[in-house]
């Protein structure tokens, strides 16, 4: 059964389902009094007489005559108390309305164009807002009514007073939400195609904008009745004789108060306390349910949407089934490792309590880890590799389910249980025994803590020592994980640090207290491959100085080859196999794995294989110049005070038809915002750019739209460059609508044609971007890209947010399409290894500048310059063998990151 | 609200980068801030200055029916409101920039006193308000958090939506109906005796409590404490409710960071992660929010003052409401004005203190 606010309902839980349904019936009551007062209320609100024509009285107590007794004025206040709530709802309906109609449209276009106009009216609204409402309220009634007036007069500056306030507040949220929305891929993607301002207004900002307005209105409402009511309480609101006014009957039941008598206050005060519970109730369910970060134990849904795109995307390899846990494909190379292990799994199992019921992220997962052994759990997402990791360390939340045993065996404590044990209990073990290091130094460290504190608190979390002491440890700590000026650095705050350095600091707090197993979860991932190679020296060195366990968990088969001396490999929660490193590469046993290390694209080693064809460089000569950048600079202006910085420097390149040009470099180098430049995203600050001979740099949007056609982006994350509120027909059948006068059904033939040739299944085109995988959604964008047969395909690193196996299909797929419709493409990525499977030539960028440009085969084979080489060295190749020659060969070529 | 108005800064800047010399990016920050104070106010004064002008001149407003027509005219003229309305702008400006907010049009008194005499009395009232605030926003808030879901939690979020649901007048007409026969003082700043007697203390701060304490009598500390009580209360409970929920929403948020994550994951207690991380953190957008709060506590203060006849500033201006003084009216609305964007600079140089990433 369908019914309005049903989704809402269904999404809520327990205690949230009941605030939400007691606001809504509280509103609904005060709606319904409102409508039906003559009908309900006994009396008018102004009577004082009876029917027989006596004076009710003044100040009289409740009775059978009047429930509620009567006023000063000697009015019936239930009639009073009745009528109000017609004077408040009107007010707060009129209130809301006009402010969001006001402020809305102001919001999103001052948010939008930015500009002068924009600051200005931050400026105005801001100074509004900042103002204490209610004396705003005042002045603006005072303006409008003179001080106050009869019910249609009054009622109106009432509202108009209050919507004064309140037109700030939605500007405020919409402008903010706006601001935050024009910057999402998908508006850019519709920039891409050349789509109107006014449509992106509407069709992408505004729907996805809108749905924070419910939350707004209701808070408002209820902030609207209280002004109401302050104003009435003032004597600024409705001339009493024209309407009956909750505040304004406390003001007169004031001096009651201290007279015993109650009754003439109580009512309108409750009637007031109950509006706003109810709305206010109603707004804050609404938020809390539209908010996934406030919601109430959701689960950890993300964990079982993982596992479902995963089963999408794997189940076109047909022997990739996984293995039991007694199914392994073993390793045990027969000798007993019980006895040494340091940290042994056995049947561990985690289960989530989800929306959707219990989701099984681990399954019977076993290994162990020796003491000085570096162990490699390797999987992609939503193969409970963290998950497993967490819960040996109790760091999972209340959902999780964990059994199974995890025995921690150390020389000074014996044999412990991990699992089951109490957070009390655990607590000596966390960073003592075992230490673990994170993903994402940046939120892993806690911003308004210097480094050296959080070091200090690790080291005395476990050991007895003085501050002085334990600081001294903390220099000592930083200066062995390779920071430079520790005594100067460990005062300094997070922010202060780079992404390599922030890693440093973990990992120094990892070791503090010499901990048995380090557990480092991804621990690379988030960095430059320069800065990667470094930081996982770093761990290689203390290891072999320590003597600590690693258990490194990673997606990256070249991290594995490069550090791993064992192999655990995942697959949906389950073990499917356990081997040294060498074997794992040269003789994988499961199915999967070999799927996994198939998937894996090689630096150096480029793929021959009979599906595609050779890829070495085409004859460049004779190709037409599609794409032609001329010394390109782009600046951005610095923080207040601060000179300008400079994103790209001076940078030439040309795009051919039929060419994959492979544009690399590490974050910050420059390399996205040249593919912005490209497409007219973003203007250059000097230098021009040329499509097809044009010139299309410093066009106005307008002059620049029928250009738009000969470009299509495919942008890096797929979940983020399709408008969530928009079906995957209207997403792709975009480009089609804003440059060709196709019809209907001609447009719905061509985004079909286009999802074959993407190999999706045409029934797709009704679906919507959530209900897609990661993928499946890559697709839909290069379809999309693909829609109008560009000349010039810009790619932005397009997989590096995929799986490995996932990417190697999309890269698959990318490859065969230019093959077939020879547009020119740029292809941006940190990735040397991809560049190297597609590329024919190759673009390196460093500081905004331009490095080395030429061949693939020279530039990556016989780099001329030393930042390329330096790069080329720093990448792991999934190969043990040839990366412990590499690591050997490029010696001291790396410094510290 | 502070980052909208330096997002809007930010960009291009007419100062000269020369200019910065060495100062400290908290110095340049803070320096920025203050800068921003001068284009608000000037909004809000010109805003107040042409709306109050909409409605005609104050004379009119004030004496329409009780004055023939000529003597207006002369009235007007004699207060030179009969000058072009950009002459008188320019003028009203003039006279803020030397601190002048005019004189009242009703009782003849200078705005700028009322300033020093009922403002010394709101400040008093926010302050004792403050202390209800943060005595039951902030450990309430950290108890919510903490048992999150649970019924102290469901508890505690009821009481704060009721704190904020009741106006509060509502609250002090209860308040006055449960301690009035218990003889409890319901309404000034103290007794007539204890202001007589205060009155006299030399030098005058006009803070009740300070006042009575240079005096020295234990009683008349007592009478003042005792007054202070409902109204402080009152305002209190609004402005706690509003920081328990926000102290409860930013706990929530800071509790699940991967710093905290991290913190317990090398084996810090559980109470360390809550205080010294999660609780540190969380502060930084409670401050920033109470910053705002600061505009919203003197609203609440003239409802506050009107209902227990506090003489503060927000009771003159209700008083001059009802008497149509529309010149005291636009001089205590400036200056309140004023107050609310230097209070608001002070809660965001206290941020900067709090969070090192806009300190450095």
């Amino acid at each position: 059964m369908r019914y309005p606010g049903k989704s809402v309902i269904d999404s809520s839980h327990g205690l949230q389902r009941f605030m939400l349904l007691l606001g809504a019936g509280l509103i609904a009551l005060f709606i319904v009094l409102a409508i039906l007062a003559p009908w309900i209320a006994p009396y008018d609100f102004n009577q004082v007489r009876g029917d027989d024509g006596q004076l009710f009285g003044t100040q009289q107590p409740p009775s059978a005559d009047h429930w509620f007794g009567t006023s000063v004025g000697g009015a019936d206040v239930l009639s009073r108390v009745i009528y109000g709530a017609r004077t408040a709802v009107e007010v707060i309906v009129l209130a809301v309305l006009v402010s969001s109609l006001i402020g809305v449209p102001l919001g999103l276009v001052s948010g939008y164009l930015g500009g002068w106009l924009d600051k200005v009216l931050v400026l105005v609204m801001d100074a509004l807002y900042s103002f204490p409402s209610l004396l705003l309220a005042i002045v603006v009634s005072i303006v409008v009514s003179g001080g106050s007036s009869g019910a249609l007069g009054g009622i109106a500056s009432a509202a108009i007073s209050i919507t004064v306030i309140f037109i700030p507040q939605y500007y405020r949220v919409i402008r903010n939400a706006t601001v935050s929305v024009k910057t999402e891929p998908y508006v850019d993607a519709a920039k891409v195609v050349g789509v109107r301002t006014p449509r992106i207004l509407f069709r992408h900002i505004l729907s996805n904008v809108a749905q924070t307005l419910p939350v707004i209105a209701t808070l408002n409402a209820s902030e609207a009745i209280l002004t109401l009511a302050a104003l009435g309480f003032l004597g600024f609101g409705i001339e009493p004789s024209a309407a009956a006014e909750w505040g304004y009957d406390l003001n007169k039941a004031m001096p009651d108060a201290t007279n015993d008598i109650w009754w003439t206050g109580l009512f309108p005060g409750l009637a007031i306390v109950l509006v706003v519970l109810g709305v206010t109730l109603l707004g804050e369910s609404l938020n809390d349910i539209m908010n996934p970060l406030l919601r109430t134990r959701g689960g950890d849904k993300a964990e079982s949407e993982l596992e479902i795109e995963l089963a999408e995307d794997l189940a076109a390899d047909p022997e990739s089934a996984p293995a039991t846990g007694a199914g392994v494909a073993a390793a045990a190379d027969g000798k007993d490792t019980r006895r040494t292990a340091v940290l042994s799994l056995s049947d561990l199992r985690v289960s989530f309590g989800t929306d959707a019921g219990r989701v099984v992220a681990v399954d019977g997962v076993a290994f162990d880890v020796e003491p000085g052994e570096v162990v490699a759990v390797v999987g992609e997402s939503g193969s409970g590799k963290s998950v497993t990791s967490r819960a040996v360390m109790g760091l999972l939340p209340g959902t999780a389910n964990v059994d199974g045993s995890a025995l921690l065996r150390t020389p000074d404590d014996g044999e412990r249980q991990l699992i089951g044990m109490s957070p009390a209990q655990l607590r000596p073990v966390r960073g003592d025994e075992i230490a673990m290091i994170f993903q994402e130094p940046s939120t892993a460290l806690d911003p308004v803590r210097t480094v050296g504190w959080q070091i200090v608190e690790a080291i005395r979390a476990h050991r007895d020592v003085s501050r002085s002491e334990a600081r001294a440890r903390a220099v000592e700590l930083l200066e062995l994980v390779g920071l430079p000026d520790p005594a100067q650095r460990v005062d300094y705050y997070p922010h202060q640090l780079s992404g390599g350095q922030k890693q440093r600091v973990m990992i120094a707090i990892a070791i503090a207290c010499d901990p048995d197993v380090i557990v480092a979860d991804e621990p690379t991932t988030a960095l430059d491959v320069t800065v990667q190679a470094a930081i996982l020296e770093l761990l290689l060195d203390l290891r072999d100085r320590l003597g600590t366990a690693i258990v490194l968990i990673t997606h990256n088969m070249g991290v594995v080859a490069d550090m791993a001396d064992s192999v655990v490999v995942m697959y949906r929660g389950k073990i499917v196999e356990k081997a040294p490193v060498d074997r794992l590469f040269s003789a994988p046993a499961h199915p999967y794995t070999r799927a996994l290390l198939d998937s894996v694209p090689h630096l150096g080693r480029t793929k021959v294989t009979e599906g595609t064809p050779a890829r070495g460089p085409l004859p460049l000569e004779n190709a037409p110049v599609v794409l032609d950048l001329d010394d390109i600079v782009v600046e951005f202006p610095g923080r207040w005070g601060e000179p300008p910085f400079r994103a790209v420097d001076h940078v030439s390149l040309q795009v051919h038809r039929g060419e994959v040009l492979g544009l690399v470099g590490e974050s910050g180098s420059g390399k996205s915002t040249l593919g912005r430049v490209a497409v007219g995203l973003q203007q250059p600050t000097s230098g021009t750019v040329r499509v097809g001979g044009e010139l299309v740099s410093g066009l106005s949007d307008a002059d620049l739209r029928p250009f738009r056609r000969r470009f299509g982006f495919v942008f890096q994350d797929p979940a983020a460059s399709l408008n969530p509120r928009m079906s995957i027909l209207d997403c792709i059948a975009e480009p089609l609508r804003v440059h060709t006068d196709l019809t209907d059904a001609q447009v719905t033939e061509k985004v079909r044609s286009l999802l074959d040739s993407v190999e999706l299944p045409r029934d797709f085109a009704e679906r919507f971007p959530h209900e897609l995988s990661g993928g499946q959604r890559q697709r839909i964008s290069l379809a999309r890209a693909l829609a109008l047969d560009p000349d010039l395909l810009i790619a932005d690193e397009p997989t590096s947010a995929l799986d490995v196996s996932v990417q190697s299909r999309v890269l698959d797929l990318f490859l065969e399409l230019q093959q077939r419709l020879q547009f020119a493409c740029l292809f941006i990525t940190h990735d040397l290894a991809v560049v190297d499977t597609l590329a024919n030539r190759v673009a390196v960028m460093q500081r905004g500048g331009l490095v080395e440009l030429g061949d693939r085969e020279q530039v990556l084979r016989h780099p001329t310059q030393e930042y390329t080489r330096s790069l080329i060295a720093a990448v792991p190749v999934p190969d043990p063998a040839e990366q412990r020659r590499r690591r050997a060969e490029r010696g001291d070529l790396l410094t510290g990151a | 609200m502070t980052t909208d108005v330096l997002v809007a800064a930010d960009a291009p800047s007419a100062e000269p980068p020369a200019r910065r010399g060495g100062l400290s990016p908290l110095a340049r920050y803070l320096l920025l801030r203050l800068a921003l104070i001068v284009p608000m106010l000037w909004v809000l004064v010109t805003l107040v200055f042409f709306l109050m002008r909409v409605i005609g001149d104050p004379i009119t407003a004030a004496q329409g029916g009780r004055l023939t027509p000529d003597q207006i005219a002369e009235r007007k003229a004699e207060a030179g409101l009969d000058r072009p309305i950009l002459t008188q702008y320019f003028e009203y400006l003039g006279n803020i920039v030397r601190g002048d907010f005019g004189t009242t049009l009703t009782d003849n008194r200078d705005v700028t006193d009322i300033l020093v005499v009922n403002g010394a009395a709101t400040l008093e009232l926010s302050f004792w308000a403050l202390i209800v605030a943060f005595a039951v926003g902030i450990p309430l808030g950290r108890i919510a958090a903490r048992h999150r879901d649970r019924w102290p939690d469901v508890l505690l979020r009821l009481f704060a939506i009721v704190a904020y649901a009741a106006p509060v007048f509502f609250v002090g007409l209860l308040l006055k109906l449960a301690t009035a026969p218990f003889g409890w003082p319901t309404s000034g700043r103290a007794s007539t005796a204890t202001e007589l007697t205060l009155a006299k203390v030399d030098p005058q701060t006009n803070i009740m409590i300070v006042d009575a304490f240079l005096w020295g009598e234990p009683e008349y500390i007592w009478d003042v404490l005792q007054h202070a009580v409902l109204p402080a209360v009152a305002l209190g409970l609004l402005t706690g409710g509003v920081f328990l929920r926000l102290v409860r929403v930013n706990l929530l948020q800071t509790l699940r960071a991967d710093y905290v994550t991290a913190a317990r994951a090398r084996g810090v207690s559980e109470r360390q992660v809550e205080r010294k991380h999660a609780f540190r953190n969380a502060l930084v957008p409670v401050v920033t929010v109470m910053g705002m709060q600061i505009a919203m506590l003197l609203a609440g203060a003239v409802l506050t003052e009107t209902t227990f006849e506090w003489k503060g500033i927000g009771y003159e201006l209700a008083q001059y409401l009802i008497r149509r003084d529309f010149l005291a009216v636009q001089g205590i609305v400036t200056a309140i004005a004023f107050v609310v964007c230097i209070a608001s600079f002070l809660i965001d140089a206290i941020v900067a203190l709090v969070d090192p990433r806009v300190r450095f």
